[in-house]
């Protein structure tokens, strides 16, 4: 650079080196606004650290997975140690054995590496376990005790120390080593993408800053009620959902239900309640620790949770408010009619058909169809037919209209 | 759906809902989350990806009943099948734009829909696209029929042709949008098309093969078998004997800086792997080719030398993997029977045991009672009838000791 100094243009720029400018370049392109922008994987993100839970987000390389780590850091106020797991040995994360004088009496102590002994001595921190699907399968059974006892060496993490992980999925993972599924069982996975928009409008100078959920202290014990009922209610219907070791091979290396999965989905629910969290928040985390199939049974019976209860509609028909989606709609009046089926009694009978009236008052006809022909053919010998089946022609008509079009199409297909 | 007001015919279409329904009560959940919205402006009836179902007040006037059902039915399939998420992802891969290619992609998607929709107590309604319309095969998937037409002169009638976004992706200007009243959000999106596919998988008798497919696709959409076929292969041989592992047997070069601390050393022992290939005269060429390579590739990337792979093959295939062998430098040594069992055995009595064995096969086999003191990966080429029950001559499944990849 000195040399070309006395050839340099004379401005008030003369003395600042080629490097001053280029820095402030940089900070011209570093000078970048933020705007609210709603996410559900960060929050999902920040749920599962908040509950205490590792988190492994799986992604493609260089889509923004350590910005996101960086962002939950300063947001949740936690120093952040990254380590990357590819590049240690697995005496890093075990504790390097020292050989003292008398090994046979004295033991042989496992020293923790340097980054261990800080982040113990700082009591918290946001621990960041990158590329961990490259790292060989010794260094990943060594991380299994970091994660599940949360132990290097002889060192205990302290409770203020919360674990991320980031790996590649195995499609883009040229040498991975793949995820064992007992260390995969004890993550809550996020599949990490990105959204075209907003690296789009980030690049262009304004990115999204994350609304963090807070939660509400005065829905705590409401949140837990609600988690353990649900995952109760869904396995004690489904018992084979406790747990099932992956077999399939698109399966292998995610997530799997067993009971320490359920435990951690049930945490997760209660935190997502609390903080009042969207359901595709949910679907995320609950997809993530106990995998899509029973993540989704999970999901659809809270759904159903959501309907009344037959039993109560049936009591008070009068009251009764029905949802307003069909689909769910139509799930409440299965479900009333099984009622009646189950006990039989004219009184409920009764009640059913005025709910089935009101059905058909405030919405569509059609979804009344089955339900009441299933309730018709319940009907016993001293049974009479209620008054109220009177107003039931609109249901009626349309349930002709079906008949004649069906009676054409089987005349079409005769032909 | 209390909107009755307007010059829309409810009732008829509820009436053709209910028919739609008793035709196909495996449906009947997406059936009745359509939220129905009468607009004038749309040419037919469409929908969007929020499961919003736009319908012309006129098209239901002049449609029969029964073609109305059959209509609805095909648009909720659109929506089962996600064609707007597919065809996003088509046009993002292919990098295409413009309202052309979103027609020729509304026009696959019907074609995937209508060869095994109609029938069975619907009628095909008039104009129907079927894949004999664009003079292709039946039976495919939309990607693949997109590969294989243009617009041209035969598609001209087809122009008119509109199932809204939910069935091609790209947004039209009459519809809510997402912040529209009365959608679907993608969760409950989901949940609906969950508790389809659990319908058809809880009681499959009456449903069409093609909705038992969807169904066991739905949650689980089949991955690449490239990338399953060399991450199960790569996993094998990398395993504990083989591979690139951390050894205490040897002391590592660190070792010398760090003196009173032992080290371990990252040995590379390259695996040995043994290809089984299995031809009952049932798997293309094609098919065993493209998996060979793959396998080769897969094996030369975790460090087997050449030398080190081996296939073993019955005569019948010698035929095929005999030049690709030759090309990829593969040792090969012929022999054996379309028994798998043999195979087995003597990829095992070989001089040098192999670290992993790949098989290659059909599954038309018998396989091994005990499991062999080497990991086992199986690259199984699906075959539809192995999917039935009901088969007489059933084949007995791969053992669950041995890792399966479906392959095609």
């Amino acid at each position: 650079m000195p040399s070309y100094a006395p050839y340099a243009p004379l401005s008030d720029r003369a003395h600042t080196s080629q490097l001053d400018i280029a820095g402030e370049l940089l900070t011209l392109l570093g000078t970048v606004t933020t705007e609210p922008r709603a996410d559900s994987q960060l929050e999902a993100l920040t749920l599962a650290v908040a509950a205490d839970l590792p988190v492994l987000l799986w992604g493609e390389p260089g889509i923004g997975k350590t910005a996101a780590l960086t962002q939950l850091a300063e947001s949740l106020q936690l120093p952040l140690t990254t380590v990357i797991a590819s590049v240690h040995e697995p005496s890093d994360f075990s504790g390097l054995p020292i050989l003292g004088d008398d090994p046979a009496t004295q033991g042989v102590p496992m020293a923790p590496p340097e980054w261990a002994v800080r982040l113990v001595r700082a009591g918290r921190g946001l621990l960041f376990l990158d590329e961990l699907s490259t790292a060989p399968p010794a260094v990943q059974a060594a991380l299994l005790r970091l994660v599940l006892e949360r132990r290097i060496g002889a060192l205990q993490l302290p409770a203020g120390v919360r674990i991320v992980a980031a790996a590649n999925p195995r499609s883009s993972a040229a040498d991975g080593w793949e995820l064992s599924p007992p260390l995969a069982n004890r993550f809550v996975h996020l599949q990490w993408t990105h959204d075209h928009d907003v690296v789009v409008r980030g690049l262009g100078g304004t990115w999204p800053r994350a609304m963090l959920p807070a939660l509400d202290p005065e829905k705590l014990p409401e949140a837990v009620l609600f988690a353990r009922r649900a995952v109760c209610g869904l396995l004690a219907a489904r018992p084979k959902l406790v747990h099932q070791l992956p077999t399939s091979e698109t399966r292998r290396g995610g997530a799997w239900p067993s009971p320490r999965s359920w435990d951690m989905t049930l945490r997760l629910i209660a935190f997502a309640t609390a903080a009042d969290s969207s359901r595709d928040v949910l679907s995320l985390l609950v997809r993530g620790t106990v995998g899509d199939g029973p993540g989704f049974e999970l999901l659809s019976a809270i759904d159903r949770m959501d309907l009344p209860d037959p039993e109560l509609l049936l009591a008070d028909p009068a009251a009764a408010e029905l949802p307003e989606r069909g689909d769910l709609r139509q799930a409440v009046l299965d479900g009333v009619v099984a009622a009646v089926r189950k006990r039989p009694e004219k009184s409920r009978w009764d009640a059913a058909w005025t709910l089935l009236v009101k059905a058909v008052q405030t919405g569509a006809p059609d979804l009344v169809v089955v339900p009441a022909t299933t309730l018709a053919t319940l009907r016993q010998d001293d049974w009479d037919v209620p008054a109220s089946i009177e107003q039931l022609t609109g249901m009626v008509s349309v349930s002709q209209g079906a008949n004649r079009a069906a009676a054409r199409v089987a005349a079409q297909a005769g032909r | 759906m209390t909107a009755a007001a307007g010059r829309l015919d409810l009732d008829k279409l509820y009436a053709a809902r209910l028919l739609a329904v008793r035709a196909r009560p495996y449906l009947s959940t997406a059936l009745f989350a359509l939220h129905i919205v009468e607009s004038p402006r749309a040419p037919t009836m469409g929908v969007d990806r929020y499961w919003r179902c736009y319908v012309s007040p006129a098209f239901v006037d002049y449609t029969p009943v029964e073609e109305l059902a059959s209509v609805l039915v095909h648009e909720v399939s659109h929506l089962l099948r996600d064609h707007h998420g597919r065809s996003d992802r088509f046009a993002q891969r292919h990098n295409l734009s413009g309202p052309a290619e979103r027609l020729r992609m509304n026009i696959a998607a019907d074609a995937e829909i209508n060869d095994d929709a109609f029938g069975h107590g619907l009628v095909r309604p008039e104009g129907a696209i079927m894949p004999a319309t664009l003079g292709l095969a039946a039976g495919e998937l939309m990607e693949d029929y997109l590969h294989q037409f243009r617009l041209g002169r035969h598609t001209q009638e087809l122009a008119w042709l509109d199932c809204g976004s939910g069935a091609d992706g790209s947004d039209r200007e009459w519809e809510l949008g997402p912040d529209g009243a009365d959608g679907l959000s993608e969760q409950e999106r989901e949940a609906v098309r969950f508790r389809v596919a659990q319908g058809i998988i809880g009681d499959p008798g009456t449903t069409p093969q093609g909705w038992r497919r969807w169904a066991q696709e739905a949650m689980h959409p089949p991955q690449p078998w490239r990338d399953l076929l060399g991450a199960a292969i790569r996993a094998a041989a990398s395993a504990s004997g083989a591979g690139a592992d951390y050894t205490y047997g040897r002391p590592a070069r660190r070792s010398a800086a760090l003196p009173g601390i032992v080290l371990p050393s990252l040995r590379r022992t390259p695996p040995r792997v043994s290809v089984v290939i299995d031809t009952s005269g049932s798997v293309s060429d094609v098919e065993l080719g493209s998996a060979l390579l793959e396998t080769a590739a897969v094996t030369r990337a975790v460090g087997g030398r050449r030398d080190l792979v081996t296939v073993l093959s019955c005569d019948a295939a010698a035929r095929i993997t005999d030049p690709l062998c030759r090309a990829e430098g593969i040792p090969l040594i012929g022999g054996g029977g379309t028994d798998l069992r043999t195979g087995f055995a003597k990829a095992l009595r070989a001089q040098a045991r192999p670290d992993v064995i790949v098989v290659l096969t059909d599954g038309q086999t018998p396989w091994p009672a005990a499991r062999p003191s080497c990991r086992t990966v199986v690259g199984l080429f699906r075959r539809e009838h192995t999917q039935h029950d009901d088969e007489p001559n059933y084949v007995p499944a791969p053992p669950t000791w041995a890792r399966v990849v479906h392959i095609g």
